[in-house]
């Protein structure tokens, strides 16, 4: 697990300069003052507008209320913890700007959520959500919506889930998506889909509207190609992202996806022979391949067990 | 009018005159008696009461009095009857009187309307109104036509025709080109502090601006390998000139920080913000300093912090450890087959 860490810094790449050394090191020296000098609770109350209880076994918000004063309050993480629900109180949270609710236990959204007036970053992420609440398209300043290792599927979607305007990242991996609706096209200002580890079949051509997308991950799929309009995608080159492996590709795809990897594919499907190729595909002409078996996410276990 | 004062010569006291039975008092016509006191003043008497003031009737302070039309009065009535108020500042003007623009004033009172310089021995000139000295007049009446008066001749200056030097008009034709010699026409240019003709200074190495291709005589601004007049160095997205201010290049373009980072995408991944100062890059995205934290538990990250990639996200070693294991495995899956994929295209010529 070590080597993997290191393998993961290396790829990482460059930070700040040496002035960030300064300012951390300023940092430090006056933390320490702060904390003998104020109680715990009231250090707690001082910075009431981030409320952060990660991993501390709580499994019902009315365990944290009184910490909350739900007009200040501008961030809220309680990653890592045992929640089974939101409460649709949470949208008098009205500055709130950052909820954290990675791995918990969560099944349910009050419709309530989506109202939270400055919510820009939702992370609800390794839980056990297999439905989204009507209306849940209507966040008026959502820009991050993490939906990461859920149980969700384009069945699950209410029918205004792809009006999120403001949405810059989209985290659907691990899910149980086979198709993505065309309503994707919707998501304008979208520069980051994570698609990866579902049971896609195909990809919409209204894909190759977003026009901002510097980040696709459609690895770990069912996709045999893809539509032509994909290809007008910039996706190659520094701080792009694509990640197609992992997919039963027709063998034109896959060779090109031996030989040079993503800028290969993405050169294959820009070229006549491919839209030809493309054009006369029939839908259902390759075999369907296997969905993945998923028993073991962690995600299902509340199904199972209900 | 005739100003005078009593001279104490004639002053007589009656027991000293002779003959004065024969005189008469010039305002009263009555003789003298040898008890009254005479005033003879300009060779007539008067009885010395008689000797007053012709407005207030009351004797002359200091025997001081004034004269006009055979009538003599004390300074003050005289003031008041005849004097001539100043225009300016309203007091009675005795002495020198300047009479101009329909009015009197004292000579230290008559000045230039906008050099504030007295105009009494130099004279003026009206201009609407005010009365000017000749240079602020010639100033006033260039301003007015458009027209500059030239700083050397101090004549006016032909529309168009003047040129300037030193922060002053001048008729070209007072000059010659530093470098040529030639008289100066209106097409002549100042470089520090030097005037030369146009022909001249475009041998001189002037630089040209990248934007309208004209030559910059002014301030220079020399960015993107090209030089710039200060006003045509903009924003390519909102033209508004940088004045100095810091831009940003992007494929030979200048961009101001707010363009530059709504195109090129250097807002903070979490905030949103134009990224300004020191910042994290990783994972083909930026983060403030104060931004850079774990996606899934927000613990804050720093350059020493070591953290996975998942999904591109950053992640801390307490979140990655908490993934299921069965995440995990797919994990080092997925990186081990990328590791091997690497291998072969490495080894295997690329396309194209």
């Amino acid at each position: 697990m070590l080597d993997e860490q290191t393998d993961l810094v290396v790829g990482v790449g460059e930070f700040g300069n040496t002035e960030t050394d300064v300012r951390c090191g300023k940092a430090k020296s006056i933390a320490p003052i702060f904390k003998e000098k104020m109680p715990k609770t009231e250090k707690r109350k001082e910075e009431s507008t981030e409320i952060e209880h990660v991993d501390r076994n709580i499994s019902t918000f009315s365990q944290i209320s009184h910490l909350i004063d739900a007009e200040n309050i501008t961030r809220l993480t309680l990653s890592h913890n045992k929640l089974t629900a939101v409460p649709p109180n949470i949208a008098d949270l009205i500055n709130l700007h950052t909820l954290n609710l990675w791995n918990n236990s969560i099944e349910e959204l009050p419709p309530s959520i989506s109202s939270l007036p400055k919510l820009r970053i939702l992370n609800l992420g390794m839980n056990r959500l297999s439905i989204l609440p009507r209306g849940f398209g209507s966040f008026p300043a959502l820009e991050v919506l993490d939906l990461t290792y859920n149980n969700i599927s384009e069945r699950s979607l209410p029918g205004n889930f792809f009006f999120i305007q403001t949405l810059r990242a989209l985290y659907l991996g691990d899910n149980d998506f086979e198709m993505l609706p065309g309503d994707v096209e919707n998501l304008i200002n979208l520069q980051i889909l994570v698609l990866r580890e579902n049971d896609l079949l195909t990809l919409p051509k209204e894909l190759g509207k977003l026009s901002r997308l510097n980040e696709l991950h459609i690895q770990g799929n069912r996709l045999t190609m893809l539509p032509t309009e994909i290809g007008y995608l910039e996706l190659i080159g520094q701080k792009k992202t694509l990640r197609l492996e992992h997919n039963p590709w027709i063998p034109d795809i896959q060779e090109q996806f031996d030989l040079g990897g993503g800028a290969a594919v993405w050169g294959y499907i820009r070229s006549e022979k491919y839209k030809y190729l493309a054009s006369r595909q029939e839908p259902s002409s390759t075999p369907v391949p296997p969905k993945r078996n998923k028993d073991k996410k962690i995600s299902r276990k509340g199904i199972q067990q209900a | 009018m005739v100003c005078g004062g009593m001279d104490s010569d004639h002053h007589i006291n009656g027991e000293l005159a002779h003959g004065f039975e024969n005189m008469v008092c010039v305002r009263c016509n009555d003789g003298f008696s040898m008890q009254d006191q005479m005033v003879n003043s300009s060779g007539q008497v008067w009885h010395s009461e008689c000797f007053v003031c012709a407005q207030c009737f009351e004797p002359f302070p200091d025997g001081i009095y004034f004269e006009f039309e055979g009538r003599k009065y004390c300074e003050h009535d005289f003031h008041v009857l005849y004097a001539p108020c100043c225009g300016k500042c309203n007091e009675f003007i005795v002495g020198r009187v300047i009479k101009a623009m329909n009015a009197s004033w004292h000579p230290q009172c008559f000045c230039c309307e906008i050099c504030n310089r007295q105009l009494a021995d130099i004279g003026f000139l009206r201009n609407a109104g005010r009365a000017l000295c000749r240079e602020c007049n010639e100033q006033e009446k260039a301003a007015g036509h458009g027209r500059y008066v030239c700083h050397k001749c101090h004549a006016m200056i032909d529309d168009g025709q003047h040129i300037k030097f030193r922060g002053d008009s001048f008729h070209p034709y007072h000059f010659k080109c530093k470098r040529c010699n030639n008289e100066l026409t209106t097409a002549s240019r100042e470089v520090n502090g030097e005037l030369y003709c146009l022909r001249c200074h475009d041998t001189m190495g002037i630089p040209i601006c990248g934007a309208c291709h004209r030559p910059i005589e002014e301030r220079v601004v020399a960015a993107l390998g090209k030089h710039w007049h200060v006003e045509h160095f903009v924003c390519s997205v909102c033209e508004k000139p940088f004045l100095g201010h810091r831009h940003y290049e992007r494929r030979g373009l200048p961009y101001c920080e707010q363009h530059y980072h709504k195109l090129f995408g250097n807002l903070c991944f979490k905030c949103g913000e134009p990224c300004c100062g020191e910042v994290f890059q990783a994972l083909g995205k930026t983060w403030c300093v104060k931004c850079f934290s774990c996606s899934f538990c927000d613990k804050k990250l720093d350059q020493k912090t070591k953290f996975y990639e998942f999904d591109m996200k950053p992640t801390c070693k307490r979140c990655y450890d908490r993934f299921p294991t069965e995440l995990k495995k797919r994990i080092s899956e997925s990186l081990k087959d990328r590791d091997v994929e690497n291998q072969r295209r490495s080894m295997s010529p690329a396309p194209k």
